[in-house]
């Protein structure tokens, strides 16, 4: 039995799963009680537990497809846990890739040394902590100043126009990169991440009219109930035309990108 | 006067939800520091300190730096309790961020609000609780097939290669119909750096372009070029009756 997967590691994983949906719970119920408190409708409150648990599913999904790509060096098992609390994929094949230097080795063999393995999890885990220790000490103050200077704004529209313009600002980051991003090839675990191309501006466009049209369509039948599932289902046909694009298009169109990649 | 101030501003939830944060962020560290101990106890596999030192040296100024950044610019779009709760969890800006912004879009409430704090605290509770449950039942229980759904020979590999750009358009196109005149700023400024930088990262670009739409929006409010018709004829008025 590999150490990486034995049972063990398993009641790691499982200690994990445990703290962190209780946490999640715990802050839930919070919210909940003071929603209630200052009169939210519980039909609020309920659709935003279903539209975002629906949200989540797909990129959750993607998530898990990056436990796998670790998993071929890591196991499962610490890879899940990475991915569970603070982790995300580039931080952790970072990281990683980091304490294997020490050993001078290259991300995508298996370990099989447990030493490299915890110096592996200990590289991980102090390198993502640092945001923890801050949030505690600095959160309030940061959210105190912003404060402060909304509320000295002279016109009230001004932090209605900040908060869309942050939005919009994150939001740009992405949809450049669907417009111009330029692929990356990982060698140490051999995966290729596509770049700006005929795909991704064709899902972009996709599922920006797939959802103005169902947002269209549901002010028009004011079909309130229907607003939660928009978004998800939006993407959901932006993931689907991609599936479909690449069977039903030329493999040379479909993978057409603006800067390709050189593996 | 300033304590007047203060007190003007404390708000009794937000305090207690910064009161339950601290507590869990340290409990959380605490947590997280057991796990590689506990391996290193289980195993007995001790590494030596300048084996972990020198890989954290490689990314502790990366991270560390990134994780300053994230917190100004993310705690404000979060709110309080889904802040302490998205850097417990993790994937922001893939996941939590524009779970949050959706779910405050359609409960239709004021960033700034109570209303918004409850908002985002539950869709962020949710979507964590929905991803450890999706990635621990696909862990445990779908393992074997895991690496042939999300294999480059997968049928519908392409789905999950291109969830980035299904995600944030259809996230996207609400704020782009409802604010379109400070949108372009933004997205040209992030194809621009994108073609010069072709290398940078999302998590670099993200705070470069949230720190150009809000100066460009700003600019464009001052000089009025947010205005409605109705207000651009009322100012017009105004000025001529001067």
């Amino acid at each position: 039995m590999d150490f990486k997967t034995g049972g063990f590691m398993y009641i790691l994983g499982g200690l994990v799963v445990l703290f962190v949906t209780a946490q999640s719970l715990f802050f839930m119920l919070k919210a909940w009680k003071h929603g209630k408190k200052i009169g939210m409708q519980k039909s609020d409150l309920v659709n935003a537990v279903t539209s975002s648990a629906l949200f989540t599913i797909a990129p959750a999904i993607a998530i898990l497809a990056t436990v796998v790509t670790l998993a071929g060096t890591l196991g499962l098992v610490l890879p899940w846990i990475r991915l569970t609390v603070i982790g995300n994929l580039m931080y952790e094949v970072t990281a990683a890739q980091a304490a294997l230097d020490s050993f001078n080795m290259n991300f995508g063999v298996d370990v099989q040394d447990p030493k490299i393995f915890a110096a592996i999890a200990w590289v991980m885990t102090v390198g993502s902590i640092f945001p923890l220790v801050l949030l505690p000490f600095f959160l309030k103050k940061i959210q105190q100043k912003i404060g402060q200077a909304a509320s000295k704004a002279s016109d009230s529209r001004l932090p209605d126009i900040i908060s869309a313009a942050t939005f919009i600002g994150l939001i740009s980051a992405f949809v450049g990169n669907a417009l111009a991003g330029k692929g990356t090839y990982n060698k140490a675990t051999n995966t290729l991440t596509p770049g700006a191309g005929i795909a991704s501006v064709s899902v972009l466009i996709i599922s920006i009219v797939t959802m103005i049209v169902l947002q269209k369509i549901s002010n028009h039948f004011k079909l309130t109930r229907f607003d939660p599932f928009i978004m998800p289902i939006s993407m959901f046909v932006g993931m689907g035309s991609a599936v479909l694009l690449k069977h039903v298009l030329p493999s040379e169109i479909f993978e057409f990108e603006w800067r390709p990649v050189a593996q | 006067m300033k304590k007047a101030k203060n007190e003007a501003a404390s708000n009794p939830y937000i305090d207690r939800m910064h009161f339950y944060g601290r507590i869990s962020s340290v409990a959380t560290v605490l947590f997280l520091l057991m796990i590689p101990l506990s391996i290193c106890i289980r195993f007995n596999a001790f590494p030596t300190f300048t084996e972990v030192f020198k890989g954290l040296m490689k990314v502790i100024p990366i991270f560390w730096t990134t994780a300053i950044l994230e917190i100004i610019t993310f705690s404000p779009m979060l709110g309080t309790g889904a802040t302490y709760l998205s850097f417990v969890t993790g994937n922001i800006t893939n996941l939590k961020l524009p779970c949050v912004l959706n779910a405050k879009e359609g409960a239709k409430v004021k960033t700034g609000t109570d209303e918004a704090e409850v908002i985002s605290t539950i869709a962020t509770a949710t979507s964590s609780i929905v991803t450890t449950a999706i990635i621990a039942i696909g862990v445990v229980a779908l393992s074997p097939f895991l690496r042939s759904l999300t294999s480059d020979a997968s049928p519908i590999k392409p789905a999950f290669t291109y969830v980035m750009p299904a995600l944030f358009g259809s996230l996207g196109a609400g704020y782009f119909v409802k604010h379109w005149r400070i949108s372009f700023v933004p997205i040209i400024v992030a194809v621009v750096i994108l073609f010069f930088a072709p290398t940078i990262g999302t998590g670099t670009l993200v705070p470069v372009c949230v720190v150009v739409s809000i100066l460009a929006a700003y600019g464009m409010f001052k000089l009025g070029w947010l205005d409605s018709r109705e207000e651009r004829a009322a100012k017009k008025a105004e000025k001529s009756k001067k």
